[in-house]
């Protein structure tokens, strides 16, 4: 079979077609080397991105999220680990933390992350600190840092819970 | 030189040098981001996050920068391989047809690896690591994926004499496809549609963290390979997609984004015993040498062992 690359070797005017040259000869000047034209591409690409996070901003996308109360609590940290069965939930008065212990002891700190929420396991009691009716907790993982939570009277009760902690981290690499 | 001349010799020349469709498509990408946020806006706020989003697209922009260096490399790798080729497959309109069903195919089985071996996963996971799903997500290319050899799955044609211009133009295509499933924009398309194509109802499932959901619907353009492989699985509207990964990474960062996994990959090892070392490279991201698992598989089981019948079951 005669193939479509010899047939084109034979067409009056056949040359390469070098498409981004091509391209690029639209735009050349004199004096314009391809690293200017690659400077503008780069300029280019960042102004663009600049100008579609100003639109997410302008269009106030994300918004202000908060966790709605306690079933909301129980939803995200089922939604975290499957099977996560909520026993004991407290959130914090801003709404933008919780911390909830299932009947195993296991104790998850959630907090927003933009417009969505993380969670964590709370494994040791090490970087628990209570402060009249705020907790600050640290998971020691430096990624999720710490959180301060606003618990009113709740905060000296699960502060003392808290306390008995000293399981495992569960260390999950998906 | 006419019109149909141009095309002709383009479709020539993308055979042979290749004709990398993407670099055009991006002011498409650029739009429909934008008419996309406008959408959201109206209906679904929070569609998108404008923090993440920044960091979608510097990591795609970064990835651009990492594929034009390593661009070469591949090339040359590709072309040393058409060299000692067994065999020569014309650069006709069918052939076109079937390197694009064939590097489709390679595609799933490379996306279907960089989910279950840990090594590849490192390279891919930041694609999965947001936690929203709109077309900025398209665009969290990976900046490893090079030094993961996973290229080595694509370009392995060139050895039974597919042109490596070939292979770089269907990949393109390829890529340039996936952009437009990465939407909440669109529900279902119709029925014919999604029993062959991958679409955003489908894509939505690969991107999610539910039990039902993880590892599922590898597909790139064609779903039917995951239908014929058995990792299909159908987005129910009684189980809505929560998107990110397992352990969600609660940062915006950058650097987090690009190298986290290659980090927790090291540190694994370095803790692990000698002779399990290896296993934190190859074996399924969430295996541990102590039994520990968290692997999709793992945590489907947990899942399917709480639930009654009719709930996994969708009776």
């Amino acid at each position: 079979m005669k193939s479509s690359a010899h047939h084109a070797a034979h067409l009056p005017d056949a040359h390469p077609i070098h498409l981004g040259a091509e391209i690029a000869a639209v735009f050349a000047r004199p004096g314009v080397g391809p690293w200017a034209i690659l400077a503008l591409q780069f300029a280019g690409s960042l102004v663009m991105i600049a100008a579609l996070y100003w639109l997410a901003r302008w269009l106030r996308l994300g918004g202000d999220v908060r966790i709605a109360g306690r079933e909301h609590a129980a939803e995200l940290a089922e939604a975290t680990f499957p099977g996560f069965a909520a026993e004991d939930i407290t959130v914090d008065r801003a709404r933008i933390g919780a911390l909830v212990r299932n009947r195993a002891g296991q104790v998850l700190l959630i907090r927003r992350h933009g417009a969505r929420f993380v969670a964590r396991e709370l494994a040791d009691h090490q970087g628990i600190r209570l402060d009249r009716h705020t907790l600050t907790l640290e998971t020691g993982d430096p990624r999720f840092g710490a959180l301060t939570l606003d618990l009113g009277a709740d905060a000296q009760t699960w502060a003392a819970s808290l306390r008995r902690l000293h399981g495992v981290t569960v260390d999950h690499a998906r | 030189m006419n019109f149909p001349e141009i095309v002709h010799q383009a479709i020539q020349q993308a055979g042979t040098a290749g004709l990398d469709i993407l670099p055009f498509a991006v002011p498409f990408f650029v739009l429909a981001i934008a008419l996309e946020m406008v959408w959201a806006g109206r209906h679904a706020p929070g569609a998108y996050e404008p923090g993440d989003t920044l960091t979608s697209l510097l990591m795609g922009f970064g990835s651009t920068i990492v594929a034009g260096i390593v661009a070469v490399l591949i090339a040359i790798a590709a072309g040393w391989l058409y060299t000692h080729r067994v065999a020569t497959v014309p650069v006709v309109w069918w052939s076109w047809i079937a390197v694009f069903v064939l590097d489709d195919f390679d595609y799933y089985w490379f996306h279907r690896t960089a989910h279950r071996i840990r090594w590849f996963w490192a390279s891919h996971v930041n694609h999965h690591s947001s936690q929203h799903y709109n077309l900025s997500t398209a665009v969290r290319q990976t900046w490893t994926g090079f030094p993961a050899l996973s290229f080595a799955f694509r370009i392995w044609p060139a050895f039974f004499g597919v042109a490596p211009g070939m292979l770089l133009t269907v990949a393109g295509i390829n890529l340039v496809y996936q952009f437009w499933i990465h939407t909440e924009a669109v529900r279902r398309m119709p029925r014919w549609f999604e029993a062959v194509m991958n679409t955003p109802s489908h894509h939505r499932v690969h991107h999610g963290t539910n039990p039902r959901y993880l590892d599922r619907n590898y597909a790139g353009v064609l779903i039917i390979w995951d239908r014929l492989f058995r990792s299909f699985e159908p987005e129910r509207d009684d189980d809505p997609v929560r998107y990110g990964i397992v352990h969600q990474l609660g940062t915006f960062s950058l650097k987090t984004v690009a190298f986290h996994e290659w980090r927790a990959i090291g540190r694994d090892m370095w803790h692990a015993p000698f002779l399990s070392k290896l296993g934190y490279l190859v074996r399924e991201p969430g295996w541990r040498h102590d039994g520990n698992h968290t692997t999709s598989a793992v945590i489907r089981e947990r899942w399917i062992a709480m639930q009654p019948e009719d709930e996994i079951t969708g009776d």
